[in-house]
C-alpha cells in the first residue's frame, strides 16, 4: 500500500437520492417531450407538403413527362430525342458522392 | 487540528475517477480540437473525413464515459455536486484575489489566500461550467449526429450554433485555463495522471480544510 490515508466515505442521504433522481428524471422527460414534439412537428410539415404534391398531381391532366406534348415538341425543335448525347449534355446532371464530408 | 507526519501519503483520486479523467482527455481533446479543424476546412473531402471520424469517436468517449460514471459512481457524482454548488464568502474572497495565482505566477510573491477543501473556488467554477457544457455538447452532438434528417432545419441551426459556441468555450476554458493551471500546480497533475495518491503536506498547500475534515487513516 502506497497511502495510508484515504477520504471518509461520501453518504448520500435519501433527501439527496431523491433530489438526484427527481432531477434527472425530469430533464430526461422535458427532453424526451421538447424531442418528441419537434419530431411530430416536422413530420406534420413533410406530411403536408406530401399532401400537396398530390393534390397537384390529381388536377393536372399530364402527369408523365413522355406524355408531356410541349415537352415533346421541345425535343422535336432540337431534332434530339431523350437519352441522346445533345440532351444528355444540356439536361443531365452528374452524381457526386456525398456520402464522405 | 490533526498532525500530519511529512511521509503521510493521502489517496486523493480513486481509480475510477482517474479512469473517468482519462477518459475526458481522451475523449474531449480530440473532439475539441478536430471540431476547431472541421469548422475551418482546411483540408480536403478525404481528410476532413478522416476528421470527422476522429470527432466522432471522441464524442462516444466523452459521452459513455460521462454516461458510465453517472451510473456506476453516483456516490462521486453526488459529492461532486455538493462541492461545485456549495458557495460561501470564502469563495468569494479566493475569487476576488483568483486564488493568488497572478500574484504568485507574474510577480512571484505569496499572498494570503482563504483555505479551501478539495476544490478550490476556481476548480467549482470551472466544474459547474464543465458540467453544464459537456451535458449540452452531449445532447446538441447526439441531435446532430443521430437526429439529423428528423429535426426542423432551423432547430438544427441553432443547435449547430450552440454546439459551436459551447464547444468553443469549453476548450478554450480547457486549455486556456485548466491544462496550465493543472501543469502549475504538479504535485496535483501527477496525482491525477498518476496512481492518483500525493504527499499530506503537499495536500494541505491546496486544499487544507479538505485534509482536515474530509480524510482518514487507513482502517
Amino acid at each position: 500500500m502506497k497511502y495510508n490515508y484515504v477520504e471518509k466515505a461520501v453518504q448520500v442521504t435519501r433527501r439527496e437520492f431523491l433530489g438526484m433522481t427527481g432531477i434527472v428524471a425530469a430533464v430526461l422527460w422535458t427532453g424526451a417531450y421538447a424531442v418528441t414534439d419537434i419530431v411530430e412537428d416536422r413530420n406534420k410539415y413533410i406530411k403536408m407538403r406530401a399532401d400537396g404534391l398530390y393534390k397537384d398531381d390529381e388536377k393536372h391532366a399530364v402527369r408523365q413527362s413522355h406524355k408531356n406534348k410541349s415537352l415533346m415538341s421541345m425535343y422535336d425543335k432540337l431534332a434530339a430525342k431523350p437519352m441522346s448525347p445533345l440532351a444528355e449534355e444540356l439536361f443531365h446532371t452528374k452524381y457526386v458522392d456525398r456520402a464522405i464530408l | 487540528m490533526k498532525i500530519f507526519d511529512d511521509h503521510d501519503v493521502v489517496l486523493k483520486h480513486t481509480l475510477p475517477v482517474r479512469l473517468f479523467h482519462w477518459c475526458l482527455v481522451l475523449g474531449f481533446l480530440p473532439a475539441g480540437i478536430t471540431g476547431i479543424v472541421l469548422f475551418f476546412r482546411p483540408f480536403g473531402p478525404e481528410g476532413m473525413h478522416f476528421v470527422m471520424q476522429i470527432h466522432i469517436v471522441g464524442a462516444w468517449l466523452l459521452s459513455l464515459a460521462c454516461l458510465g460514471f453517472f451510473v456506476f459512481q453516483p456516490k462521486r457524482v453526488a459529492a461532486f455536486w455538493r462541492e461545485i454548488f456549495s458557495w460561501t464568502k470564502r469563495d468569494i474572497d479566493w475569487m476576488k484575489v483568483s486564488g493568488g495565482y497572478p500574484q504568485k505566477i507574474f510577480l512571484g510573491k505569496e499572498i494570503s489566500v482563504p483555505l479551501m477543501r478539495k476544490m478550490n473556488s476556481g476548480q467549482k467554477l470551472m466544474g459547474i461550467f464543465v458540467f453544464f457544457g459537456a451535458i449540452i455538447i452531449i445532447v446538441t452532438g447526439l441531435i446532430l449526429y443521430v437526429a439529423l434528417p428528423l429535426v426542423p432545419k432551423e432547430t438544427v441551426w441553432y443547435v449547430d450554433k450552440i454546439h459551436l459556441v459551447v464547444g468553443v468555450c469549453l476548450l478554450g476554458a480547457v486549455c486556456g485555463g485548466h491544462i496550465p493551471l493543472g501543469m502549475y500546480n504538479w504535485q496535483e497533475f501527477i496525482c491525477m495522471f498518476g496512481d492518483g495518491t500525493i504527499k499530506v503536506k503537499d495536500a494541505v498547500k491546496h486544499n487544507k480544510l479538505w485534509v482536515e475534515e474530509d480524510i482518514e487513516k487507513v482502517k
